[in-house]
């Protein structure tokens, strides 16, 4: 029971993780249309971020060398930050140009994979083989609830999924900018004529996405603080599935099948060998898609004859 | 026996209910229409009978043969066919091929036949081929054969639509509003066009209609739906002067 | 005459090629890469049937290709060789070259089988739902794959250079060139007398409009089985060639960094389009080979003239940073691919006087 119990934890960290990413995939899917996959890469870059920023920072010698709280607090931000100008960097460069010629989406999204790509590689290329490491910023410290035992970690991880996902649900639900958001994707053409700007509306999106999934790849770093150029890629895929899961295009779907993806990953590598995860977690979400074909939280598809 | 017989048709999507209780009958060599106004669950009774939904309940009959629950492709090769409301022709292959298309349901070749081109495969595309330009030659189409039907005038579009539904032999074609969108010449156009294939054809044709020019002049036999109801059937001279008609069309204050 | 024109320049093409193989005229590393050419040809025309004549997006298909893999080389390995894991050879070892297409056809079927994966749920689901369920087969079936330890599980799979052996044992010709000439011929021939018939434009009417083909009397559901079996059979064909020509297979060699370059491959060549994603394949496959000789090269004049640091070297990495940068611009000044979805013949008419495509 413990040890279930102790799974769970972990699942509900890694499905912080998922959530976090996926909730990205989901909002520039819900306005674009578009699936974005240099995601998992921009989560990936966040942690790169992350590093750098938070190194500087330390730096006994540099010229900040701040202490280790300030540095966190100030990591937060900058790292967010940074990451969004990452996202709308692609959307400027590569996605809007593109859309803008009227290419068949799919182009965009063959496009979308050859950024993360350029992402992945690039940074490969650029900063050699050798593993970076996040230096500690925050001071680790074990509760015990319960006969079970969390780290501080991972409750600021659990808490953060919930504190993005409540942030972005009332942004998205309440605000006029929200609005916006929902109003370009079911009609595209009809919000310029309504004197909103889609561009801008496009632009906040991708600022949206990607600044959490920077936060995203802080705090994975901050768990697991060896960074590699390919730990977006896998994650990303996998967080994909899991906003496609949940029903993309809704803010719910995206946490929803984050934690799913997660719990199920994490009780089959508990109770079975750990090379059987990815067949079952991709099995069961396969199955999950048959009976409910646009996801938990989506509408079914209607076409109007 | 009649053609087509529709008995207690109900329609329900969650908690709308598009068809209450709808029953109809249509005869052999028969012209009859469908009218009422916007939302009245017109292109439902037309989207059940051609088998795109399930009805919630109630039976159709086509042919002596109870067709609920077939998909739409086992009712078309029981010999019914249809036209849109909003074209929906396959663009981006040619006006000829699309004809031919309309053939599939009859296709006595498979997989191998199409890769090895065997005999049989030549053979039905031969018989395919011919049919397809016979069809365009009757419905003057063919200068536009190899034409995209992208690239046609609507009034066209609709013709190459009405002649695709009559490559498959019907004997019951369904018109969903064959005059929406056209001006009044075309109209007129439309009008003798359908007259002719009702008697060239020999088939029976059942249509939905807004213009009352077009039912008046070509059907026989009306019924009038509102609210998912039938609210009067009758000879267009009887549906012209019923006060349910006009109620439903003008409102109460026209009385 | 003009009938077969196009036939009699691919056999004279391909006679040629194998000629000059045999002469020892090509050297190992050119003769691989050809041979890759038409695997990679075969792969992405095969995909081509459902992303682009379909227009679903199926972004798995190295899963189908890994199937084929696999079964082709458990296949040949069972048919003729002694092995640990099937005993004796079931045939003798002169059969080899006359009985290989069975491996190959093996092979395809096996693929075939696993297109029902994604076949079935694509009945209800169309576009961004049908990519997920094409990326989780990816993984399951790479997944499988690996949790099988009779045939290597994670470490792989080899004994198919054996094969091959015994088909140069019995005529010293290179086999696998032929065999792959052989095989992008079917795979072309399959697609296009598919797509020029009735039976095989139902796939283009799914794609087009959904509704007016399922009432049109086109059996929708069958129409995507079939044309799902047939594009992961084809890809199936891709890679027991693939396995044989390497001898050695691994189920991560075909994750999705490999269903990506298919993807590239369909969309750079123009979706629907034969002759535009055979280009596409073979730009890309020389592409890739034409950067392992530019890196080195760009790496020395770069620091010959000093604008690279010194202790940086230019390695082989950023192959993969300039390959999707490539198809990035491509895509920028082509939103359509090579040809869009017209083929080579419309481009240039003067060519249809020897080759119709319709």
């Amino acid at each position: 029971m413990e040890l279930v119990l102790q799974q769970c934890v972990n699942a509900l960290q890694w499905g912080s993780f998922y959530a976090l990413i996926a909730l990205g995939y989901t909002l520039v899917y819900g306005v674009l249309r578009l699936i974005n996959f240099a995601h998992g890469d921009i989560f990936m870059v966040g942690a790169y971020l992350a590093f750098f920023i938070s190194t500087a920072l330390l730096a006994p010698d540099g010229m900040f060398a701040f202490p280790r709280e300030l540095v966190l607090a100030l990591t937060i931000p900058l790292t967010m930050i940074f990451t969004s100008l990452v996202g709308v960097t692609l959307e400027r460069v590569a996605y809007r140009p593109l859309m803008r010629k009227g290419a068949h989406r799919l182009y965009v999204v063959i496009t979308a994979l050859m950024c993360g790509l350029i992402l992945e590689n690039g940074n490969l290329a650029l900063l050699g083989a050798s593993r970076k490491t996040l230096p500690v910023l925050l001071d680790k410290s074990v509760y015990d609830l319960w006969g079970i035992a969390v780290t501080n970690l991972k409750l600021w991880v659990i808490l953060a999924a919930v504190l993005v996902f409540l942030a972005l649900h009332f942004i998205v639900v309440k605000t006029r900018i929200g609005m916006a958001m929902r109003a370009v994707s079911w009609d595209k053409f009809a919000l310029p004529l309504m004197g909103i700007p889609l561009d801008s509306v496009i632009v906040f999106t991708f600022i949206l996405g990607s600044g959490v999934a920077g936060l995203g790849g802080l705090l994975f770093a901050m768990s697991y603080p060896v960074l590699e150029p390919y730990m977006g890629a896998m994650t990303g895929w996998k967080a994909f599935i899991a906003a496609v899961v949940g029903g993309i295009g809704d803010i719910r779907g995206a946490f929803a099948g984050g934690f799913l993806l997660a719990f199920v990953e994490v009780m089959v590598a508990a109770f079975l060998p750990s090379t059987f995860r990815d067949l079952f977690a991709f099995s069961i979400l396969l199955l999950i898609l048959w009976q409910r074909p646009t996801g938990i939280f989506g509408k079914p598809l209607t076409s109007k004859i | 026996m009649p053609l087509l017989e529709i008995t207690g048709l109900t329609q329900r999507f969650g908690g709308l209910q598009a068809l209450s209780n709808f029953s109809c009958c249509l005869e052999e060599r028969e012209l009859a229409g469908l009218i009422g106004p916007n939302g009245a669950g017109k292109t439902t009774v037309f989207n059940i009978v051609s088998g795109f939904y399930k009805p919630t309940e109630g039976s159709i009959v086509f042919n002596g043969k109870r067709i609920n629950g077939l998909k739409p492709h086992q009712v078309t090769a029981m010999g019914m066919a249809r036209t849109f409301q909003n074209i929906r022709l396959w663009n981006t292959m040619t006006v000829l091929d699309n004809i031919r298309l309309a053939r599939y349901a009859w296709l006595n070749y498979g997989f191998l036949s199409a890769v090895l081109r065997t005999g049989r495969y030549r053979r039905a595309e031969k018989a395919i081929e011919t049919k397809a330009r016979e069809v365009l030659e009757i419905m003057e189409l063919t200068e536009y054969a190899e034409e995209f039907p992208k690239n046609l005038p609507y009034g066209l579009q609709r013709r190459v639509e009405m002649a695709r539904a009559l490559a498959g032999n019907p004997r019951l074609l369904l018109l969903d509003e064959p005059a929406a969108g056209l001006n009044s010449a075309d109209v007129e156009g439309l009008i003798r066009h359908i007259r002719w294939i009702y008697d060239e054809f020999k088939i029976s044709i059942w249509m939905i209609e807004h213009q009352m020019k077009v039912v008046m002049s070509l059907c026989r036999r009306l019924a009038v739906i509102d609210f998912g109801c039938t609210i009067a059937e009758g000879t267009p001279e009887e549906i012209r002067r019923d006060p349910d008609v006009i109620r439903a069309y003008l409102g109460d204050g026209a009385l | 005459m003009q009938r077969y024109a196009i036939n009699i320049f691919f056999l004279v093409a391909a006679v040629t090629l194998v000629g000059l193989a045999q002469a020892g005229m090509l050297d190992k590393y050119v003769l691989t890469v050809i041979t890759f050419m038409g695997i990679n040809c075969i792969f992405a025309v095969s995909l081509n049937l459902v992303n682009g004549y379909m227009g679903e997006f199926s972004c798995g298909h190295g899963g189908f290709m890994c199937v084929g893999a696999y079964a082709g080389s458990l296949l040949s390995v069972a048919f003729f060789t002694n092995s640990k894991l099937f005993g004796a050879a079931l045939f003798a070892p002169e059969l080899a070259p006359f009985l290989f297409p069975l491996v190959l056809i093996g092979a395809g079927l096996a693929a075939a089988l696993f297109g029902l994966i994604v076949a079935l749920p694509s009945f209800h689901t169309r576009d961004d739902y049908l990519a997920i369920i094409t990326i989780a087969a990816n993984y399951i079936i790479i997944s499988i794959v690996e949790n099988i330890d009779a045939i290597g599980g994670p470490r792989g799979f080899s004994g198919m250079k054996k094969v091959v052996g015994l088909m140069t044992d019995v005529a010293n010709v290179p086999w696998m060139l032929i065999w792959t000439i052989i095989g992008l011929f079917a795979c072309v021939m399959i697609i296009y007398r598919l797509m020029t018939s009735t039976y095989g434009k139902g796939i283009s009417a799914v794609c087009q409009n959904e509704v007016a083909a399922e009432i049109m009397g086109i059996n929708t559901n069958r129409v995507k089985i079939m044309a799902f079996m047939v594009s992961s059979g084809l890809a199936g064909l891709s890679g027991a060639l693939y396995a044989h020509v390497y001898g050695y297979v691994n189920a991560q060699a075909f994750n999705i960094l490999k269903s990506t370059e298919g993807l590239v491959m369909v969309y750079l060549g123009g979706m629907g389009s034969i002759s535009g994603v055979l280009l596409a394949a073979v730009a890309f496959t020389l592409l890739i080979e034409v950067l392992r000789f530019v890196i080195p090269w760009l790496n020395d004049v770069l620091h010959a003239t000093g604008l690279l640091a010194v202790n940086y070297e230019l390695g082989q990495v950023w192959k993969w940073v300039i390959i999707p940068l490539v198809l990035i611009l491509l895509m920028q000044f082509r939103p359509e691919g090579f040809l869009g979805n017209r083929e080579l013949t419309h481009v240039f008419p003067r060519l249809r006087r020897w080759i119709t495509f319709r």
